[in-house]
């Protein structure tokens, strides 16, 4: 059964990294969310719970993860989904979120989010995935699509048709990360600008905007740096198709002082208000 | 190939079990450095005072094998590790204090998010029969027996002091660790307590407990020894409460 539709958010917010709970908890930040790792709260008890209490009496919060699994050949862990379906009740998210991909196959566990080939039988298994968490959870997903380091040759549809057609068989929405757009086109010489072609626009509900690396053969999704100019020219270029669309920083590691991830977030707000002014 | 045998072989690829011949070697590179980097970090995370010890060399030597070793299987990584200690202990056979600094590490990580409960104060510790009562402690409650001087050394390492050398505990003892309200707190134990919480945990009675005070202290010290001993327990808030035999 296709979930039932998820109201679409306005506004700007960060991801809550640990050195940035105190700030959050002790003063009302300028953000309208914020977006916390699900795996990170999905705990039995002690500090975390709290700090997401805390946090949850002053903000909006949106839950991503990274270890659903939804790629798997194997069903996705029903246990993971409870203790995910504890923590939304405890939390009343924006949304939940994770991504398309696959973590580990056969009691295996990557701990990282690996590429799937963009063929029918990939989508089944993934779609099978999907229906199955949104039945657990009770609510449509959001999904993100993951930066790849690989392209497949027996793939039969685009990025983008490929997530077209799980939102249609789903229900689900759509996580845009820009930086990862930017990233995996660039590994595999693809036109960045080409990715939004075919998408059900109206089923994004996020955008992640985040930095990257230079690796020895690629760009590398690191998350550990400022979003790069050529990221922000994509995500402007986008925001005029996209529209009003919750738009958040991500940032994972070298976590800089919080005033510099909210000027970039300024940043993602004068892009949205220009957008906005040219479609008016 | 299909894409579970597709799957299976590239999982293998990424955790080094497997070739890389399948699949674009730069991409599967990538795949291959983020499995490692992130075990080996998490291991960094968890077992700071103990890569403190070591040092940054031997540390992620032994985190490295350690990754060859194991392969995760658990959806949060926070299971990751838990092996780490055991590692240690038959890596430095002769010195102890390696792999005990490693189990209050990872005893410290492991109670900071376990199960929330409320430790009882003094002012209920109420039982018609003392003799049959068993005390129910906190659920993070967890204790090891040690050889060595590691919790010196983990305290002077967190506080940043200078480190005292390693030396063996002249008498034997252990250290408990447990959470109390958000905190995480260790103690160290004489070997008399380690006998009475090893037994305690076990499901003992107050009476049984009180018996084996009787046989190291006499029965005439046994009343006070066992005040002792619980007002200790109570007081650092490792008792949820009496369960009445």
């Amino acid at each position: 059964m296709l979930p039932s539709s998820l109201p679409a958010f306005h506004g700007f917010g960060l991801g809550l990294r640990v050195p940035h709970y105190a700030d959050f908890i002790a003063t009302q930040q300028p953000v309208d969310f914020v977006e916390v790792i699900s795996e990170n709260f999905m705990v039995d008890g002690g500090r975390p719970l709290d700090i997401i209490d805390r946090v949850r009496e002053r903000y909006r919060v949106a839950l991503h993860g990274v270890s659903m699994n939804l790629g798997s050949m194997d069903e996705v862990d029903i246990d993971y989904l409870r203790r995910l379906r504890e923590l939304a009740h405890r939390v009343d998210p924006l949304w939940i979120s994770d991504h398309v991909s696959w973590t580990g196959i056969d009691g295996f566990n990557s701990h990282d989010l690996l590429p799937l080939p963009y063929t029918e039988e990939a989508l089944d298994a993934l779609a099978a995935n999907v229906a199955i968490a949104q039945d657990v959870l009770g609510r449509a997903l959001v999904l993100e699509n993951p930066s790849t380091y690989l392209a497949f040759a027996d793939s039969t549809m685009t990025e983008a048709a490929f997530l077209s057609a799980l939102c249609e068989r789903t229900g689900c929405y759509l996580l845009l990360d820009v930086n990862n757009i930017y990233v995996s086109a660039t590994n595999h010489g693809l036109d960045p600008d080409d990715w939004l072609d075919g998408l059900p626009l109206e089923r994004v509900r996020q955008v992640h905007l985040a930095g990257h690396s230079q690796g020895r053969d690629m760009l590398i999704d690191t998350h550990d740096a400022p979003v790069p100019d050529p990221v922000w020219q994509l995500h402007a270029r986008f925001a005029a198709r996209l529209g009003h669309v919750a738009t958040m920083i991500e940032r994972d590691d070298h976590i800089p002082a919080l005033g510099d991830l909210l000027a970039e977030l300024q940043r993602a707000r004068d892009i949205a208000a220009v957008a906005a002014r040219r479609a008016a | 190939m299909n894409l579970d045998q597709w799957q299976r072989r590239f999982a293998a690829s990424v955790s080094g079990t497997g070739g890389h011949a399948d699949f674009d070697t730069r991409g599967m590179r990538v795949y291959a450095n983020n499995y490692r980097g992130q075990l080996i970090t998490a291991l960094r995370d968890v077992y700071a005072k103990t890569r403190l010890w070591l040092g940054d060399e031997a540390f992620d030597g032994h985190a490295a094998r350690y990754v060859d070793a194991h392969a995760p299987s658990s959806w949060t990584i926070d299971a990751y590790g838990h092996d780490f200690p055991e590692m240690l202990e038959e890596a430095y056979p002769d010195d102890p204090d390696v792999s005990e600094l490693a189990w209050l590490d990872g005893a410290l990580r492991q109670v900071f998010s376990g199960a929330d409960a409320a430790a009882v104060d003094a002012a209920a510790l109420v039982a018609d029969d003392w003799d049959r009562v068993e005390l129910v402690f906190v659920p993070s409650i967890r204790f090891r027996r040690l050889r060595s001087n590691a919790v010196a050394i983990w305290k002077a390492l967190a506080d940043e002091a200078m480190p005292p050398g390693s030396v063996e505990l002249k008498a034997a003892g252990g250290v408990r660790v447990w959470r109390r309200e958000l905190s995480p707190q260790f103690a160290s134990m004489d070997a008399h307590e380690c006998d009475c919480l090893d037994l305690a945990l076990a499901g003992a009675t107050f009476g049984e407990i009180c018996e084996l005070l009787g046989r190291w202290h006499g029965p005439g010290s046994v009343a006070v020894e066992a005040g002792t001993l619980l007002r200790t327990w109570v007081g650092d808030g490792l008792v949820r409460r009496l369960r009445q035999g």
